[in-house]
Parts: structure tokens; sequence; C-alpha cells
């Protein structure tokens, strides 16, 4: 319970929650072990994804997930025939992904290393003293 | 009974000074003369019949049948006591504040039981509660950065010397079926699923087929693929000299589609023939855009990163 209690306080000091880590310890080590935890980094950019279907959307990045799920809003979606057309929301499934651009005033080794920091710390917050979902441990009588 | 009270109250007074003193009444001072020794102390004596409480009160030395018993400081708390309320030593009582003092340390037997049990961790002597201990922190991070290096001896551990000695790599995009293109840049990063961070990524690459020619194209190679892009170049080049010289001759014109047409049959007639189609309306100085099908497009990018699903190979560019 306190560590319940703990996450919801670190969820209202962070300014933005979709920058929180994932929170099924799945994903996070899936996220932590790729390169996805590269376009985690980009929380809140405005970027553009190539699709593999040669259409293109270009639009903010919400939140992507650790398989590449990518979730964009305001999005100007330009299909492979160059039809261009605009939406509040788009979701693209990972595998569908090609490309996505990196926009040029990011640092991309300091973007994951900041992506994995928070990963660490999410991870000896709640192992630490409080409440850990697998316990390691085997249990003495 | 008023006697009495008299001869006790003369009594009282003569006690104190242990003297046997003249009485004022007559009766009572032979009385005491001859009981005061032994009326003292009967008179002190609880247990005795003529026992003067008064006397007892005011007497400095009473004899007490049990010295160091419980006092209470009144009958009420004499009663509590006595019912059996918290902290009256009971033996049952007793024994739990014995039990509960030796809580702390853990008994022998269950260490020795408890350390048995234990995987990895080495059974010393001398330790007092083995069962905890703080956990040994000799997990290191395993993460994508850390897990980049260790690949050596296998074509990632290539790709991670690409990476180490910033050497420009081309990157072979696919397209579900064959090539796509080129993305020629320096890896920053990579992980086994072959998803690539570029930068400074010089893309070459051809919009896919539509249609029935995607049945019928040759497959796309890098060679193909370059001198496509030539003579687009080259195309563009001349069209745009077109554009400078209005009117030029039509023979010149029919060279140009001459030569792109042999490489034109590998695609769909079509385009060619819509080629032909565009140029004649070019002669009439009205500029159709043309629509030509799998044009070869370069584009630069900064910063790029690559889903390892859409590549087909890496190659080191040799400089």
């Amino acid at each position: 319970m306190t560590s319940l209690s703990s996450e919801t306080k670190r969820g209202a000091r962070n300014q933005d929650v979709n920058m929180d880590v994932s929170h099924s310890i799945r994903e996070r080590t899936i996220a932590e072990n790729s390169l996805v935890i590269l376009l985690q980094g980009l929380h809140g950019q405005v970027t553009t994804v190539d699709l593999r279907d040669e259409s293109t959307a270009r639009g903010r990045i919400i939140n992507v997930d650790a398989f590449m799920n990518i979730r964009l809003e305001k999005v100007l979606y330009r299909d492979r025939r160059g039809r261009v057309s605009s939406m509040d929301d788009l979701f693209i499934t990972g595998r569908n992904v090609r490309y996505v651009h990196i926009p040029d005033h990011m640092n991309i080794i300091e973007t994951i290393e900041t992506q994995l920091a928070k990963i660490h710390r999410v991870r000896n917050f709640g192992a630490s003293g409080g409440r850990k979902e697998y316990s390691k441990k085997k249990i003495f009588l | 009974m008023e006697e009495g009270e008299r001869e006790s109250e003369n009594g009282r007074c003569s006690a104190p000074s242990q003297t046997s003193d003249p009485q004022t009444t007559p009766e009572t001072s032979s009385q005491n003369r001859e009981t005061d020794g032994d009326d003292i102390e009967t008179k002190l004596d609880i247990s005795s019949d003529k026992f003067d409480p008064l006397l007892a009160l005011y007497s400095p030395q009473v004899p007490l049948p049990y010295p160091s018993i419980k006092c209470f400081n009144n009958i009420a708390e004499y009663e509590s006591f006595m019912k059996g309320g918290r902290g009256r030593a009971k033996p049952e009582n007793v024994e739990k504040r014995l039990r509960k003092a030796q809580k702390g340390k853990a008994d022998p037997e269950r260490i020795e039981r408890l350390k048995k049990l234990m995987v990895n961790n080495p059974v010393e002597e001398g330790e007092g509660s083995g069962v905890k201990r703080p956990p040994p922190q000799r997990k290191a991070a395993k993460n994508v950065l850390t897990r980049m290096p260790l690949h050596t001896g296998s074509p990632l551990g290539q790709l991670n010397r690409c990476v180490q000695e910033e050497i420009r790599v081309k990157v072979h995009i696919r397209t579900f079926k064959g090539l796509r293109g080129v993305c020629s840049g320096f890896v920053v990063a990579f992980d086994k699923f072959w998803n690539l961070a570029m930068v400074d990524v010089d893309e070459t690459y051809r919009e896919p087929l539509l249609g029935q020619a995607l049945y019928h194209e040759k497959a796309l190679t890098v060679i193909r693929l370059f001198e496509k892009l030539k003579v687009q170049e080259t195309v563009a080049l001349s069209a745009t000299e077109r554009k400078s010289d209005l009117h030029s001759s039509s023979s010149h014109l029919r060279d140009q589609t001459r030569r792109t047409d042999p490489k034109h049959t590998q695609e769909r007639s079509e385009p060619s023939e819509k080629d032909e189609t565009t140029l004649k309306v070019t002669q009439k100085s009205e500029t159709k855009p043309k629509v030509e099908y799998g044009r070869v497009h370069t584009r630069h990018v900064n910063q790029l990163f690559i889903r390892g699903e859409n590549v087909l190979l890496v190659n080191m560019q040799q400089d």
C-alpha cells in the first residue's frame, strides 16, 4: 500500500504524466534492452514517422510502448499516393513503422541514458523497502 | 467500658515515658504498675485479643508480623490487587514477561537450520542473526547500451565496431519484396533487432511500383538503383535545359526518349509512353507534371531511427 501511494505522489510531481515509465515490468525490461527506449525519450516531440507502406505521419508523439506502437496527436498524414489529411489522433502499430525521424536538437545517447535512469529509479523505488512484484528471495518459515 | 478506656488512656500516657507514673485514679494505677510490660506487648500484638490499635499507631516499635509485605494506600487498591488486575504477578504473567525479554535473541537452533537452507551464502561462525543480510549488488546494469559491445564475434559485433570507430555504413532498406533503397550514414546505436539509430543519413530510395508493374518488374538492385538515379538526374538536367530554350528540336527530344526507352522497358511500357507524350507536350511549351512511376529520390535526414525489420543488409563504406 505504501508503494502505491508513493507512486501517485511521484506521478503528481511529474508535470507531464506521459513521461512516466510504463507500469508493466515486462514492458520496462523489453524497452530497457532495445532501442525502443530511444523512441520513448521522444515523448512530446513533434516528429515524422515513415510507415512501411510509404505513407508518412507528422505529429506530436504522445506515447510509445515497448512494442513500438506509437500514438500521435495533431497529425498531418500523407498517404502513399500523396494525399494529405489532418487528424487529431493517430495510433500506429509497431510493425508498420519503418522510420522515425528524430529531431535535430536531441542527443541520441543522452536521451537513452535519461530514459534508462528513469527506469532504474522506478525499479529501485519499489524494490527497496516497498512491495515487490516478484520476490526474488525464497520465503523461509 | 469507660473504665477500660480511661485505663488505656492512662496506659498511653504512661507508655511513652516507660515509667510507672503515679496515676490520678487509684484504681488504674495499681493495675498499670502490674501489667505494664506484658500489657504493652500484648496490646501491640496484632493477633492478640488485647490488641490496642491506638497504642500501635503511636508506639515507636511495633512488632510487624510480615515486615516486607506489599503496602497499599487504601482498601480499594488492595481489593483490585486481590482481583488480579494488570501488573499482578500471577505465575503466567511472569512467564510471559520473561519470554518477551528473550524475544530479540534468535533461537540458535533456528539459526543453524536457516543457514543450511541458504544458497550461495558462506556459513560464517559468530554471526548473531544470520537471516537478514543486505542483498549483495552483484548484478551489473544490463541495458541496451551495455549490450552493444557484447556481440563480439558475431555480425552485430562488426556493427558495434562501426559504432565505435565511426565508420560510415550503407544500410539497405527493404520493401515487402526486394530492395527499397539505401541509407548512408553513421550508426550511433543499435540493438539485437537491428533497430538502428543513425546520424547524417543520405537516403536514396525508389518509390514502389503500383499495380501490374509489381509483378512484371525486374528486381531492383543497388546498381540499377543508382543508374536510374543518374538517368533521372540527366533527364532532369535536360528538362531544365529544355525549359531554358523554349523551343528545341524535336529530334533532340526523340533522342532523349530513345535513350530512356530501354531503361523504361524494364518497367511497364505506359510510363515511357507517357514520357513521350509529356515530352511532346512540353514541346508545345506547356509544362505538364511528369507522372513517372518508380522515381528514385534522395533526401538527407540528420537523425534517423530505422526499425530493424526493414533492414536488408548493412555494409561498410570502405574509404
